[in-house]
């Protein structure tokens, strides 16, 4: 044990105590319940956006350019990724596995797109929305590539395709943000624009939150698919 | 509650730790994501409320958690996942310039 060994651990060890201090203090001042931007969502949310579940109304509504900005970091993730790649051929190493394997996967496929779209159609209505459906449908990808290799899929045109999606995911965002502009009011205004809010609860409600959701989902499925391309081509 | 806050400190400082004592850049990246792991769960622990369901609010909810930190969680996760995409790249293109992964032998730059 090097004197820097012990002096790391006597600063985290150091660290630790202050963390549980901390905490204490949160307790005894009971932090939990005066929260008054939460309790004004939790009590108006649902007649503002009539989306019934509140965290999709916090992200697509209240704080819609944030999660323009969040998009805006994994579009960059995978412009970093995909410009640092190679383009050369290069060709994932072909699994032969039994055929048990490519005749499960080939079953899955359709089911796990269903529940994708489910996820992201069904964002305001139940857990879920654009990133988690955006991450079920890149996994599609990611299967399809370990069972089928590379080659099988036509490399060049599907990652061009790819890079279009993550486009149109993009751009639909920010086309529906400046639709609040066009009518009048803010970037991404919902409610207050007048946009039809329907009742809530249904499926064809809440504005503008299910089309933002879709262009997430679109996005973030193509952009998660593009990183997993480029890793395994840059692997070899 | 408390052994909940005491789980999230111990997390934190064994990312902290990782990241200051370890040799391997995979195992730092593994650190960043304890860390960010710790982070998370103390924004859930931030909305926790006894007898709270998730913040849907149909038609038969009594008392629903506070639905701010768990947008706020959603965030985090996001910005994590894509930094560690760029880490990880980072690293496979360190090791087939250097050959290793040992940030002790990656000193020399090579053009």
């Amino acid at each position: 044990m090097t004197f820097k060994k012990v002096y790391s651990l006597g600063l985290i060890f150091l660290l630790g105590i202050l963390l549980v201090v901390t905490f204490m203090n949160f307790n005894q001042n009971n932090f939990n319940n005066n929260y008054d931007l939460s309790e004004y969502y939790i009590n108006q949310g649902v007649q503002d956006t009539k989306s019934i579940n509140l965290v999709t109304a916090i992200l697509f509504d209240y704080r819609g350019f944030d999660t323009l900005g969040e998009a805006t970091v994994i579009f960059i993730a995978a412009l970093i990724i995909s410009l640092l790649t190679k383009r050369s051929t290069s060709s994932l190493v072909y699994n032969n596995f039994s055929p048990l394997v490519y005749q499960n996967i080939s079953f899955i496929v359709p089911f796990l797109y269903i529940f994708g779209f489910y996820l992201i159609f069904y964002g305001h209505l139940s857990p879920g929305g654009g990133f988690a459906g955006g991450v079920v449908i890149a996994t599609i990808f990611v299967l399809l590539t370990i069972t089928f290799g590379v080659r099988r899929t036509r490399e060049e045109d599907v990652l061009r395709a790819k890079s279009l999606l993550e486009n149109l995911g993009m751009a639909g965002f920010v086309i529906i943000g400046l639709l609040g502009m066009v009518s009048g009011y803010n970037f991404l205004a919902n409610g207050q624009a007048g946009f039809y809010l329907g009742e809530a609860g249904k499926l064809i409600s809440a504005g503008t939150i299910p089309w933002l959701n879709l262009m997430t989902g679109i996005k973030v499925g193509a952009s998660l698919s593009i990183i997993f391309n480029c890793l395994v081509r840059e692997v070899e | 509650m408390l052994a909940v806050q005491i789980v999230i400190a111990i997390l934190f400082i064994l990312g902290i730790y990782t990241i200051l004592n370890r040799k391997n850049v995979i195992k730092i990246i593994m650190g960043i994501n304890i860390m960010e792991a710790s982070l998370i769960l103390f924004l859930i622990q931030l909305s926790y409320k006894d007898g709270g369901t998730a913040p849907i609010l149909d038609k038969e909810y009594e008392l629903i958690v506070d639905p701010l930190p768990q947008a706020l969680a959603l965030t985090a996760i996001v910005i994590g996942a894509s930094t560690t995409a760029v880490m990880l790249f980072l690293a496979i293109k360190l090791y087939k310039e250097y050959g290793t992964l040992d940030i002790s032998e990656i000193r020399r730059l090579r053009g």
